[in-house]
């Protein structure tokens, strides 16, 4: 038993002797943690503005091509979608800059906030990012069928694939913001539970 | 592990700082048990750091500070073990599934030829989050009463539990002890 007491004994002090480096908390280092987070979130927007671009320059190329007037119609819808993508992910999802002269509680607060608009704009995206994009869709594959019309004898061979296709899309995406989402509430409770 | 006492500090940075100056080092360890990668270990010390930052906003004195601390410090790294477990599909075992070492011969082998603090965050890293706080616990020196305070189980759970650490480290490390007690041999069994 005496044995058991001095093993005891031993494991405590060698792991309370442990050498440490003294662990502290300033404002810079949550702005750090903060601007790690931002720096996600800027390369997350500079991705979507490449992409976005590229997609109004191949849909205005489209557009000046087309004769049909739907087929442009569909396009200038799909190029007003991304727009309106554009102006939510900047009005909405940039990341705004910390106060300079924030305290502690004031920059914690700030994250917090900063991940909850995050966290809306990411479970919001039928809203703004998808469901803009799909009266474009809608009206380029009317064009088609119009353009086509022997298709319409065996739409479902057609039609289905498609609009499958492109609800597939939609779905994946949408999935992966919710579960991005859900990540960012849990930052959002974590926080909260230390608060209680 | 020094005490500190109940009073309610006049507000959240001095207690902030108090706590802190009196439970740095504890902290550093516990993130260490619960986090070996170096990088992220930073991060989970800013995460708890932040979390104790905000809960003592509510600190009503009814718990000794270094309860609070402990309670907040292992909740968030428990958390962080959740997140990590998901990424990683670690899996951890009960204090009670612990396994034995082969035979003394094994065990003093292990523990020789590794530094034992490796060994013993290498068992503490097997455990499940909450087996780990009690280990934690007990390693900082805390009684069962104060354990069962911060991990909200009872007294005689944490009690069996402790008994059961105190089986799993005998086991694990008596013979290097018994080694480094032997003359001339510098703690170590040449065979």
């Amino acid at each position: 038993m005496s044995d058991e007491s001095s093993q005891d004994d031993r494991m405590k002090e060698l792991w309370q002797s442990q050498k440490t480096e003294g662990v502290r908390m300033s404002i810079e280092q949550v702005q750090a943690s903060a601007g790690k987070m931002q720096r996600k979130i800027e390369f997350r927007n500079a991705r979507e503005y490449v992409a976005a671009f590229l997609v109004v320059v191949f849909f205005g190329y489209e557009f000046s091509r087309a004769a049909d007037l739907l087929v442009r119609a569909g396009f200038a819808l799909l190029i007003a979608g991304v727009g309106y993508l554009v102006w939510h992910l900047i009005s909405k999802g940039s990341w705004r800059p910390l106060p300079k002269d924030a305290g502690l509680s004031s920059c914690i607060e700030f994250k917090r906030r900063e991940l909850e608009r995050q966290r809306d704009l990411l479970s919001s995206v039928w809203r703004w990012y998808l469901g803009p994009l799909i009266p474009g869709m809608a009206v380029l594959l009317a064009a088609f069928f119009r353009a086509n019309p022997g298709h319409l004898k065996h739409p479902a061979f057609i039609v289905v694939p498609e609009a499958i296709f492109f609800a597939a899309i939609c779905f994946a995406v949408a999935k992966l913001n919710s579960n991005a989402a859900r990540k960012l509430q849990r930052q959002i409770d974590e926080l909260d539970e230390g608060g209680r | 592990m020094p005490n500190v006492e109940r009073s309610v500090a006049p507000n959240q940075e001095s207690r902030f700082e108090k706590a802190l100056g009196t439970y740095g080092s504890a902290l550093e360890r516990l993130a260490r048990a619960y986090e070996a990668d170096a990088e992220t270990r930073r991060d989970l010390i800013q995460e708890i750091l932040i979390a104790l930052w905000r809960s003592l906003e509510g600190f009503d004195g009814r718990c000794s500070l270094r309860t609070w601390v402990y309670r907040v410090a292992h909740n968030t790294a428990a958390s962080h073990v959740g997140r990590q477990l998901r990424m990683r599909k670690q899996d951890f075992v009960a204090l009670e599934d612990v396994p034995e070492p082969a035979d003394h011969g094994e065990s003093e082998k292990a523990a020789s030829h590794r530094d034992e603090l490796a060994v013993l965050y290498e068992l503490i890293g097997q455990l499940k989050p909450l087996d780990r706080q009690v280990m934690v616990a007990y390693l900082e020196g805390m009684d069962a009463a104060s354990t069962a305070e911060i991990t909200g189980l009872s007294a005689g759970n944490v009690a069996t539990k402790i008994h059961r650490i105190k089986h799993i480290l005998a086991r694990r490390f008596q013979s290097r002890a018994a080694g480094a007690a032997g003359p001339g041999e510098g703690g170590r069994d040449e065979r």
